[in-house]
């Protein structure tokens, strides 16, 4: 008697099944490691910086003025978090989701599943999403619990620190998006990723006009709660021209481009062929 | 998902809970004073609310203490008020008054609530005696979120109208409030301004959640025994003051001025302007004036400007002053003394008490003649 065919799962569910094995895949490579240093350097200043100020260090004294910790939170927020780690983790995990199958030519295995092709890159996306949301965002927490008490009440930054958790969430779910696009189309897609955020998004915004609108920053920047630093000539440049969209055109802008992307994305996969050096 | 894997996020969620759950907590509960150890000022700011214009702070011991005071204290003896004071209330401002914050909150956005006035005092309070002073004078007791309320009105049900030429007009009773927010804490304010004190503190809403206020209290140097500062544009701006005025005013954003009391006077005003020609104008001024005291020929006067020292660079402009014990001797002495300041003794040490008459001496016995 023929066995019957079983029916083959459907997008979602296979989605799910290789966000399943990838999330434990993609904790546990190299990446890590630089994921570890990019998140941990805050954690480790932050607790330094504890420490000096409980020996009595005037360090947060700047121009004669002593910073509180709400300020210095924010500062840590705005340099390290949102213009660094969220787009780089972005870049680093995005572009990888394909094509590290491409280099380890595993993909054949993926593909000749029964499962559609767009569904290995949302699972993969979602265990992107993951990743770095159990990585980033405990980090953000231990930076808030070390520095803001200095000077500063934990109680009265919570809810900065609630926007600041949202506002770091919706810009890694974008920039992954963004960066899962380029990873599935582009051949060399980490050079494209590391010119799009170091290269075209601070120009972009240092220039008054509507280029800014073809970046994810200029979106994910609008929702920060704290004041930008003028730590640079290039953020100063972009303090002058800075216009800030408002809450609802942010999000609206950043949903279209996390859907916008991944669907491309999706799609980009369901119909490139892979070609595997041999 | 390996077993690894799942113990990692679990690990990360629990930081995460963890986190968030002290965040809440400190939100809804008032905040965690053990983590905030390092903060400025004193822990009581947690009961300024957040809006508070100008915030105050004396440390009531050590000015009482200081060497100006003791001899203050001995060239004006009768301080009969302070005596009533203390009949009154059982309160020896001398000792059972450790320091007191002041605060002193913006209006409501409505344009209508006065500025409201608060002093929190830390000390040793007997409440009963408090307590019966206000209700001797008609104050009732009552309770807010868990703390004591003795309230008490400037009028009373026989004096609530006013008579005036077009017709009787109700009174506005003006409701102050003392409250006993801990045990050695107490608080006197107008019902407002009481009510929002009690709620920053719950709320954790209070000026320690203001960077820009607490920026300037973390500048307050340490060792200063009064200090004060305050966002002057709010102050201004609620000032309701004619226009041909206010925009003659100088554009200074904030104050605060930081005073240690001793033996004498040592002190920092500072201004932060809008802008460097603001900043630049108010240094003149202040300039243009100790030139003109300098030109009065009077020494007091000119030991006094001697002692002022201008500084400050782009929005800062920043004034110390030191007034030296020996200035403070040209005081004359008005009640009951003779001379001047310098006339007393100077330092504690000197501050001796009289001696005391050496006791009679024992008769001898008689020697008997051999």
């Amino acid at each position: 008697m023929e066995r019957p065919i079983p029916k083959a799962p459907g997008f979602f569910a296979s989605a799910l099944r290789v966000f399943d094995f990838s999330v434990g895949e993609m904790l546990w490579s190299r990446r890590t490691i630089f994921m570890a240093l990019v998140v941990g350097a805050p954690v480790v200043i932050s607790v330094v910086m504890r420490l000096l100020d409980a020996l009595g260090a005037p360090i947060f004294r700047v121009n004669g003025m002593t910073m509180a910790g709400p300020a210095i939170f924010g500062l840590m927020i705005w340099v390290f978090f949102l213009r660094f780690t969220v787009p780089v983790l972005g870049v680093f995990y995005g572009t990888s989701l394909i094509a590290d199958e491409v280099e380890d030519k595993t993909i054949t295995y993926l593909f000749t599943r029964p499962i559609p092709k767009g569904s290995v890159l949302v699972g993969k996306y979602l265990a992107y999403l993951a990743c770095t949301f159990f990585v980033v965002l405990p980090s953000v927490v231990i930076v808030y619990l070390c520095i803001v008490p200095l000077r500063g009440s934990l109680g009265g930054s919570f809810l900065d620190l609630l926007k600041d958790l949202a506002m770091l969430t919706v810009g890694l779910a974008a920039y992954g998006a963004v960066f899962a696009f380029i990873g599935a189309r582009f051949k060399r897609p980490l050079l494209i990723g590391l010119f799009f955020i170091f290269g075209w998004e601070p120009t972009a915004l240092a220039f008054p006009g509507y280029l800014k609108n073809f970046t994810v920053a200029y979106y994910v920047q609008a929702m920060v709660p704290h004041a930008m630093p003028n730590d640079s000539v290039m953020s100063l440049i972009q303090g002058i021209f800075r216009e800030t969209p408002s809450l609802g055109q942010s999000l609206i802008s950043l949903a279209v481009i996390l859907g916008l992307f991944l669907w491309a994305a999706a799609v980009s996969v369901e119909r490139k062929e892979y070609i595997l050096e041999q | 998902m390996t077993k690894k894997t799942r113990y990692f996020m679990g690990g990360s969620a629990a930081i995460l809970v963890a986190g968030l759950g002290t965040g809440l907590v400190a939100y809804y509960g008032g905040g965690f004073p053990s983590l905030s150890a390092s903060r400025s000022g004193p822990s009581e700011l947690s009961y300024v609310p957040a809006d508070s214009a100008v915030v105050a702070f004396a440390n009531v011991r050590e000015v009482m203490d200081s060497q100006l005071r003791q001899r203050l204290k001995i060239a004006l003896p009768d301080e009969n008020g302070q005596k009533e004071f203390q009949e009154q209330t059982g309160i020896d401002i001398e000792r059972d008054i450790d320091y007191v914050v002041a605060a002193m909150t913006t209006p409501g956005a409505d344009g209508y609530r006065e500025p409201n006035g608060l002093v929190v005092a830390r000390g040793r309070f007997n409440t009963t005696q408090l307590e019966s002073l206000v209700r001797e004078h008609g104050g009732v007791v009552e309770e807010y979120k868990g703390k004591r309320l003795v309230k008490a009105t400037d009028i009373d049900g026989h004096h609530s109208v006013d008579m005036t030429e077009s017709g009787d007009v109700t009174r506005k009773a003006h409701t102050i409030i003392l409250a006993f927010l801990e045990p050695g804490l107490v608080a006197i304010g107008s019902e407002q301004a009481i009510k929002s004190s009690i709620d920053a503190q719950l709320t954790a809403h209070s000026i320690t959640s203001n960077n820009d206020m607490m920026e300037l209290i973390a500048d307050i140097d340490a060792g200063n025994n009064a200090w004060a500062v305050g966002r002057f544009d709010v102050l201004t701006q609620n000032a309701h003051l004619p226009s041909e005025i206010a925009s003659k005013l100088p554009a200074i954003k904030t104050f605060s001025a930081m005073t240690h009391i001793d033996g004498g006077i040592n002190g920092t005003l500072r201004a932060e302007t809008r802008d460097d020609q603001s900043a630049e104008n108010l240094r003149q001024v202040f300039q243009g004036l100790m030139a003109l005291g300098r030109m009065q020929n009077d020494p007091k006067a000119t030991a006094l400007l001697n002692s002022l020292q201008l500084s400050g660079s782009g929005h800062t402009v920043k004034l110390s002053f030191s007034v030296p014990s020996e200035l403070l001797d040209m005081i004359p002495i008005k009640k009951g003394g003779e001379g001047h300041l310098h006339e007393l003794p100077r330092e504690l040490h000197d501050l001796r008490a009289p001696e005391a008459p050496k006791p009679p001496t024992p008769p001898v016995p008689p020697t008997p003649d051999r």
